[in-house]
């Protein structure tokens, strides 16, 4: 990937694939509201992708530089595996999880690349996909945390 | 007579020519007493729109109403008193008997206007040169016309309370109860608060008039579980009462336990004149004989329904029996409620679990209607590494254990996770069972989602809470019958959003502990396993709580749902509400009057 527009397309192709993924766990879903948190789940990753949209476009920007919380939460959670008996508390790690890694990628993506623009604008995406993680940290500190 | 008196007379033609003192010749002021009673201010902020000034008041001089731009926040009527001059006498009672000290007075006391109408003002609200006013009557600090403390409640000391499992709140004499009665002010802030919106200052007004009958009767217009809730209730009413904005609040709860424990069982048929009305032929089924669902059905009864619970465990109470343990809520209390509403011809199949001993689908084509009330009994797991260690106990499981005399095996030193009331009375119960207790919470105090008398009881017979503490692993102990603990440091970050501070693990302060168990009790959601996936399908769930539409009706035709299974709340009172308010739904469902279940309940 040597310029913006291809870092981008890769970006937006994998917030497509989460999207797809979450719509495809929800036709499958078996736990009793789960098909509606997973589809919601699948909007959110559509949300991300019209973000990262609207960037290539010139209709939007990343803002690297921007404070974002990091919670930590998932990262003292255990590994879950997204099958059909997902449990809501379950699928919201899974999300963290995946925000995580992408946050990761991003970073190490930074790091590597010599291109000064480039590498702002991994820093932008991995921002970005800390601010996905803390949507998701922050359900679920809300919902599952409740009593503790 | 000399001739100054002679000439007298005369002195009137020199005012003959003045103009008269109206607005447009005002006379000249001369300032008011520090402590003159003029006109009133009222600082709306303060204020909560109790209407107590307007009850004391006269002659009539006081109206409650609404302020355009006002949003009240929650323990606040949304009212605020306007008065009339052409009434006011200026006595001050109003502003006496202000449980807030929001209305005062200034010093002013003279106002010329054309417009009569003006005499008729909102005090704080509408623009009056007195309003900035700091000279004037206010009610002296230590002066109260209500008792700012409350009667207090004898206990059992908590070295005492250790020793057994008996009750800790002994309850007020009848002596005390009407002293304690006496201080209501009768606002009914606390009415609107309730989410069984009961008639607390009616139901007071029979401890002071010593009418525990009517008294009775008037709580089992809104809530069959009168005796729990008398002793367990989370009293929101109690926390908005502004009697408490200068001192205690009313103890609200107590009184209404002091109402039920005057009253012995064998006498509510008669008191309360439940004859079961021509039986109407239509046929409820009720999963879950918990508060939610037992208030369904005595409503439901009430209006001539065949109803019949399905129960899995032994008996009634769903986590009223097998949540709580007995010192907060003996058995036979609960068992007053729940045997009076069998009594009124309820049938409940105990033992009998749904999805199990009999299907989902043979309730929905056997019966008329069915109420969901089963509560949340899935504890939610931690979710850290090594959490299925042996000695990793679930605060649901030991309390349920308890209630059914069994021993959960807790040890002589453990560790409880979690700050809800779960969690609180896992601490308690094990102190009761002869352990040291340590409480771990990830936020602060302050955050605790259990009730304030919980976490202050938990702490007064013993047991450590450590706050800011965010498990992080569980570890195998040398010895195989304990088990250790990683836990680190939490910082409170401010939310983004404006909610509750978050707590952030710090790494480099983590600890590791070693106990004999630890009991897990942050949470619970909801089973749905008993529904069929065809039917589940069809039902509007979201964040594992079943969404109800007005009266508790859900999205499959003949089903309505209640209680912590489908509302975020989560204490007894709400789901007693839930379950009348199912029980006017069905009503109407099954009468043809009305169809329930178009828009959302807010």
């Amino acid at each position: 990937m040597n310029t913006v527009d291809e870092i981008l397309d890769f970006a937006i192709e994998r917030e497509q694939e989460a999207a797809d993924f979450y719509a495809d766990l929800a036709r499958r879903a078996e736990k009793g509201g789960m098909k509606s948190v997973l589809l919601g789940f699948a909007e959110e990753e559509q949300r991300h992708k019209a973000k990262l949209l609207a960037v290539k476009d010139g209709q939007g920007e990343l803002t690297p530089h921007q404070e974002v919380i990091d919670l930590k939460i998932v990262d003292y959670l255990v590994e879950v595996e997204p099958g059909v008996d997902i449990s809501f508390q379950d699928a919201l790690i899974h999300a963290m999880k995946r925000e995580k890694a992408a946050f990761e990628l991003y970073t190490d993506m930074a790091a590597k690349v010599t291109d000064a623009t480039l590498r702002e604008v991994c820093r932008g995406l991995a921002k970005e996909e800390s601010r996905h993680k803390l949507y998701f940290e922050s359900e679920y500190d809300e919902r599952v945390l409740r009593d503790n | 007579m000399n001739l100054k008196d002679l000439l007298s007379p005369f002195y009137v033609w020199q005012r003959a020519f003045e103009k008269p003192l109206t607005s447009l010749r005002p006379i000249e002021e001369r300032p008011g007493a520090p402590r003159y009673r003029g006109f009133h201010i009222n600082e709306v902020g303060t204020c909560v729109g109790c209407g107590t000034c307007k009850l004391i008041c006269q002659n009539h001089a006081i109206d409650m109403v609404e302020v355009e731009g006002l949003e009240p926040r929650g323990g606040d009527s949304g009212l605020r008193p306007r008065f009339d001059y052409g009434r006011c006498c200026w006595c001050a009672l109003c502003v006496d008997i202000c449980p807030t000290s929001s209305l005062r007075m200034s010093n002013q006391y003279a106002w010329l206007t054309d417009d009569p109408d003006e005499f008729r003002f909102v005090a704080g609200v509408d623009a009056k040169s007195w309003n900035a006013h700091e000279l004037g009557y206010r009610r002296d600090k230590d002066y109260h016309l209500v008792p700012t403390k409350r009667l207090e409640m004898p206990m059992v000391p908590p070295g005492e309370g250790l020793k057994s499992f008996d009750e800790v709140v002994k309850g007020y004499s009848a002596e005390q109860a009407k002293l304690e009665a006496d201080r209501c002010i009768e606002c009914g802030i606390c009415v609107a608060t309730c989410p069984a919106h009961m008639e607390v200052p009616d139901y007071i007004r029979t401890v002071r008039e010593g009418d525990l009958e009517e008294g009775l009767r008037i709580l089992y217009r809104t809530n069959p579980f009168s005796a729990t809730c008398g002793r367990i209730c989370t009293h929101r009413c109690e926390e908005v009462c502004p009697v408490g904005a200068q001192g205690d609040p009313l103890a609200i709860r107590w009184l209404k336990r002091y109402i039920v424990d005057q009253v012995p069982l064998a006498d509510y048929r008669r008191i309360l004149g439940d004859e079961i009305p021509t039986e109407s032929g239509k046929k409820v089924a009720i999963i879950g004989a918990g508060p939610g669902g037992m208030s369904a059905a005595y409503y439901l009864r009430k209006r001539g329904h065949a109803v019949t619970v399905y129960e899995t465990q032994q008996k009634g109470g769903g986590m009223l029996r097998y949540g709580v343990p007995s010192y907060r809520l003996p058995d036979d209390q609960l068992d007053k409620d729940i045997d009076y509403i069998v009594s009124l011809g309820v049938e409940v199949k105990y033992g009998t679990k749904v999805g199990v001993d009999v299907q989902f689908t043979e309730l929905l084509e056997g019966f008329d209607a069915v109420y969901i009330g089963t509560g949340v009994n899935v504890p939610t797991k931690m979710r850290v590494n090594g959490e299925d260690h042996p000695r990793v106990l679930s605060g649901p499981q030991v309390l349920s254990d308890v209630a059914k005399g069994k021993d959960p095996g807790v040890g002589k030193n453990i560790a409880v996770i979690g700050g809800g009331n779960v969690a609180m009375d896992c601490a308690r119960v094990s102190r009761r069972l002869g352990a040291e207790v340590t409480i771990l919470y990830r936020r602060r105090i302050e955050d605790m989602p259990a009730d304030s008398e919980e976490i202050h009881e938990s702490q007064a017979e013993g047991c450590r809470i450590v706050q800011r503490a965010i498990p992080v692993e569980i570890l195998r102990a040398e010895s195989d019958a304990q088990v250790t603990i990683k836990w680190g440091e939490a910082e409170m970050v401010p939310d983004p959003k404006g909610g509750r501070p978050r707590p952030v693990l710090q790494e480099d302060r983590v600890h590791e502990d070693t106990f004999d168990s630890i009991i897990s009790a942050i949470g619970q959601a909801g089973d749905y396993g008993f529904i069929p996936v065809a039917e589940r399908d069809k039902l509007e769930i979201k964040w594992g709580k079943l969404l109800p539409r007005d009266y508790q009706h859900t999205t499959l035709e003949k089903v309505f749902v209640g209680g912590d299974i489908a509302n975020d709340v989560a204490d007894a009172i709400s789901a007693i509400e839930d379950g009348h308010h199912a029980a006017r739904g069905i009503h109407q469902l099954l009468a043809g009057t009305a169809e329930a279940g178009v828009e959302r309940k807010p």
